[in-house]
């Protein structure tokens, strides 16, 4: 049986203010978290947002528009 | 080791020439490392003595990318800081063309957190010169959740940084160069310079004269 990874899953339907995701690990991220968000350095097209996990772990993003790898 | 990347071949197009920024060293590395750098392809070989030496593609590329990065956001709005005496003169030159908001020197705790205290700072993009010494603005810049550019030498920690510029970070010559590249970079973003116009000055009146690395 084919196992479906937790960030090919389909996100469930919320009502209520956006929710916004993690760029590099996919995690939901709460509202008043010390996460940032930016536009692609690359290109602009696209919001980056990056948990407060993954800054401090140095973990990498990928614009999915450009391509751009960061940080 | 192995060097999965290559230096650019002859002729590739160069923000400056590469006698430029072989001259100001700007792609010596430090002899401690990181493995950090060296998985993502910044770093290109190590010299027998031990010393890194960066990927001159990458410099040239992320210090493009940089400055479209500054260009989105407001002079005003942007802080460029650093501790580092070296990065004093680079730094007030880059902000009086660029129109940035220049922090030299130590930064007093609370700058960028505490909204009551009279030298509150309100940013929306912070870059530094160097991540070991400035750590105090880029913690403040984490927990306020601001972008943070910095310029990052092998031995640098990539905590809390969103988009590093690899470089020599530690060299009076190579901080100088880099800065007028950026400089330089983010006005012909703006379209305030022609495509291949360059500054007024020149690199060297980036530099802290000889003798002046003390405030």
């Amino acid at each position: 049986m084919a196992t479906v990874s937790a960030r090919s899953r389909p996100r469930p339907k919320l009502y209520g203010p956006e929710v916004y995701y993690c760029t590099s690990c996919g995690s939901p991220i709460a509202p008043f978290k010390r996460a940032t968000h930016f536009l692609c350095p690359n290109c602009g097209k696209y919001e980056i947002w990056r948990c407060e996990r993954c800054r401090r772990e140095g973990n990498t993003y990928k614009c999915p528009v450009c391509g751009f790898e960061g940080p | 080791m192995s060097n999965e990347t290559k230096q650019p071949e002859q002729g590739e197009e160069y923000l400056v020439p590469v006698e430029r920024y072989m001259a100001a060293a700007v792609r010596l590395g430090a002899r401690v490392s990181n493995n950090y750098l060296q998985e993502r392809g910044f770093i290109f070989t190590v010299r027998p003595d031990g010393l890194r030496i960066f990927n001159l593609k990458r410099i040239d590329e992320r210090i493009r990318i940089a400055a479209r990065m500054i260009t989105r956001y407001q002079p005003s709005r942007v802080m460029v800081h650093s501790i580092k005496p070296y990065a004093f003169k680079p730094i007030q030159m880059f902000c009086k063309f660029v129109g940035c908001l220049p922090v030299t020197g130590r930064l007093i705790p609370g700058t960028l957190t505490n909204p009551y205290l009279a030298h509150h700072i309100d940013i929306d993009l912070l870059m530094v010169a160097d991540p070991k010494t400035d750590f105090q603005a880029i913690n403040e810049a984490s927990l306020t959740g601001i972008p943070v550019i910095a310029l990052v030498d092998t031995d640098s920690d990539p905590t809390f940084i969103d988009l590093m510029i690899p470089c020599n970070n530690k060299g009076r010559n190579s901080l100088a160069l880099v800065f007028w590249l950026l400089a330089r970079q983010v006005l012909r973003e703006r379209g305030e310079l022609k495509p291949n116009e360059d500054l007024p000055v020149s690199w060297e009146e980036f530099r802290v004269p000889v003798g002046q690395s003390q405030p």
